[in-house]
């Protein structure tokens, strides 16, 4: 077994790569509590986000702060865009098909990415990487730790946005019974609205912080959200703090399990199922006592 | 009947109709090609469509979602692979029917939070499976030919198992895939019609429904999922024969994506799953061949997904027939002159076309 001090440093990367799994995880239940749609395409929007980002960069299109800006005014758009589109006509209909719905969108945008940007691998770089904290022995860049705190802030905001605004308790309504809502005099329409978007900027800056973490490419970064997924599953894509924390202990787990040990000597070579296993274990012991599902 | 005389034609054109025009080079193909080439093509085209079968029997039939599709057809090319090292002797069709029979243990596996799980959930914990599936067979090399079962010989990242002794030539391998897949076909075929297939869709409309019917649930949807992984299986069996499978084809995503075709194909009718094994193979290659850019199909079936999911439930395998009966019906009318009589009736109150199309994407004719 080894000691805590040996675990240390991979506890710290552990914070760093769980802020990774958090940040998009919060941002994939925000959207499903308030709309009911699982965004499949997250990772995709994000990408598309980063590589504009690195596009503009590139060609010295404007300031780098601009770039950034661009990079989440375009997640927030086209997250709006879909959500203005495509929400209303698929507001009855199943969850499963609301998101394999945005499966079309992610369709469309690695599509568009790969033709535009080719799958050859780009990169840049934020400024935040140039900087770092050591953390018993372990080096943390700047970007890491706003990996760690950017999810939280986000979390903690929106937790009380919903419980304590005006426009937040319309959207749990919403989230409950779109109808009942309507009929009680809430702009409808307008509530979603502002969920798309805010669920689109915050895919914004985690697309940006994710080309960084993750590295620019775009298949990693679309289909990241399937790591993403397993921690809003462990926060039964309900409870914000649960995803929060899903993400965390998944990053933790896998860290720890790159620690050469003695009781487990390949560890290190499965590590990555983590997200995957836990996620289905907090799946299932949802489902433990539920015998007949009755859909109505 | 007239539906068995077209299954008949397509199934003959499908065995000598179309090899023999591509080896003439008959067929608008983009000629640069060699016909290897296309054979390959449509031998995928017929192990993929397979895998369609068995997700279409899923969705369409019994409501159910597995997105490990793609998964299981890996697990059954690793499964034939392994056997095939671990027991040399074993011909052809044992390794096949092996593979498939692990492959459908498997999937049983992965079904059985499909007991209390619906929609949504049971979606996501199947991909999840899939994605954990992805890094086992990773981590063992996938599916990297030794000797023994868990054999691995270092330095070939392809692994094969030789083809049939009947069926050692590329056209003669694609017929034997055909006539594999007809066989599967029916097993499917004959599951819709009989019992199996009324007690899926007494379990698709209302699972409480089905139970007080005296439905056995728990059974017929855990075979569902294992026959689904059967044919993955199979299907992956004969993907592990040349040109073989490779560790980079093992991506979660493929699961996704062939869930994606699937729908686009059609899931009411066994014929949409050839319909979504061409566009999940043949039209991407045709794309290429064509200098369109393989983007473009992604782009298309992302707006497939939507078109299907917002007005054509059937998918392209009822749709396309549907249009086209209604394109001829209006230039049979605008010929003969008749389509005065169809306006004054479409004019008419009717609201018979819409509860028509409403059932038809209910009720699933094959």
């Amino acid at each position: 077994m080894p000691s805590f001090d040996d675990l240390k440093p991979f506890i710290v990367l552990g914070f760093a790569l769980g802020g990774v799994f958090a940040m998009q995880g919060v941002g994939l239940v925000v959207l499903y509590q308030a709309t009911g749609v699982l965004n499949l395409a997250y990772g995709a929007i994000g990408a598309a986000g980063a590589f504009l980002t690195w596009e503009l960069i590139d060609n010295d299109l404007g300031p780098h702060w601009l770039a950034y800006t661009a990079c989440i005014a375009f997640a927030g758009v086209v997250t709006l865009a879909y959500g203005w589109l495509f929400g209303p006509p698929f507001a009855a209909r199943d969850p499963l098909v609301k998101a394999t719905a945005t499966l079309g969108l992610l369709l469309i945008l690695v599509g568009w990415m790969q033709w535009h940007y080719g799958a050859n691998a780009h990169g840049f770089k934020l400024p935040s990487e140039n900087h770092y904290i050591t953390v018993s022995g372990v080096r943390v860049t700047y970007t890491q730790l706003i990996g760690i705190v950017f999810p939280i802030i986000v979390t903690a905001a929106t937790a009380l946005f919903l419980r304590k605004s005006k426009l937040g308790t319309a959207m749990r309504a919403l989230a409950n019974d779109r109808e009942i809502t309507s009929m009680l005099g809430v702009p409808v329409r307008r509530v979603e609205a502002v969920a798309w978007f805010g669920s689109g900027i915050i895919c914004g800056v985690a697309g940006l912080l994710l080309s960084q973490l993750v590295g620019l490419d775009i298949v990693t970064l679309t289909f990241f959200v399937i790591a993403a997924l397993a921690a809003a599953l462990i926060g039964q894509l309900k409870s914000l703090w649960g995803t929060l924390i899903g993400g965390f202990v998944i990053g933790i787990v896998q860290s720890c399990l790159a620690t050469p040990n003695t009781i487990w000597a390949n560890s290190g070579a499965y590590r990555t199922m983590t997200p995957f296993v836990l996620a289905i274990i907090a799946i299932l012991w949802v489902a433990r006592k539920r015998q007949v599902v009755v859909q109505t | 009947m007239r539906q068995i005389a077209w299954v008949v034609v397509f199934i003959l054109f499908a065995l000598f109709g179309l090899p023999f025009l591509l080896e003439r080079g008959w067929v608008p193909l983009p000629s640069h090609s060699a016909t290897s080439y296309w054979i390959g093509i449509f031998t995928y085209t017929v192990i993929y469509s397979l895998v369609t079968l068995g997700l279409g029997l899923l969705i369409g039939r019994v409501g159910l979602v597995s997105l490990c599709q793609f998964m299981l057809l890996l697990v059954g090319s690793w499964a034939a692979v392994r056997f095939d090292q671990l027991w040399p002797w074993l011909p052809y069709p044992a390794v096949l029917l092996v593979a498939g029979l692990v492959t459908g243990a498997i999937g049983t596996l992965i079904g059985l939070p499909a007991l209390r799980l619906s929609g949504l959930y049971l979606a996501l914990i199947t991909l999840m499976a899939a994605a954990a599936i992805t890094v086992l067979l990773k981590v063992q090399q996938f599916p990297n030919g030794g000797g023994g079962f868990w054999g691995v010989k270092q330095g070939s990242p392809i692994s094969q198992i030789s083809r049939p002794s009947i069926a050692l030539g590329d056209t003669a391998f694609y017929r034997y895939c055909v006539c594999v897949a007809i066989v599967m076909f029916l097993i499917a075929f004959w599951h819709v019609k009989t019992k199996p297939g009324r007690a899926w869709a007494a379990i698709r409309q209302s699972e409480a429904t089905a139970l007080s019917a005296g439905v056995r649930t728990t059974v017929y949807k855990l075979w569902a999922f294992a026959l689904a992984a059967f044919f993955a299986g199979v299907a992956g069996g004969m993907l592990a024969s040349p040109p073989g499978v490779n560790i980079n084809q093992l991506r979660t995503q493929d699961s996704i994506a062939i869930y994606a075709i699937t729908l686009v194909g059609g899931v009411y009718t066994l014929a949409g799953a050839v319909v979504g094994g061409l566009v999940f193979r043949l039209v991407p290659a045709l794309f290429e061949q064509w200098g369109i850019g393989v983007e473009w199909f992604t782009i298309l079936s992302g707006v497939g997904i939507l078109q299907v999911l917002l007005t054509a439930p059937g998918g392209i395998a009822q749709q396309v027939p549907h249009d086209f009966g209604n394109l001829g019906k209006k230039l049979y009318g605008a010929v003969t002159g008749k389509n005065r009589a169809a306006k004054a009736a479409a004019a008419a109150p009717a609201p018979g076309p819409a509860v028509v199309s409403s059932v038809e994407a209910v009720e699933p004719t094959s």
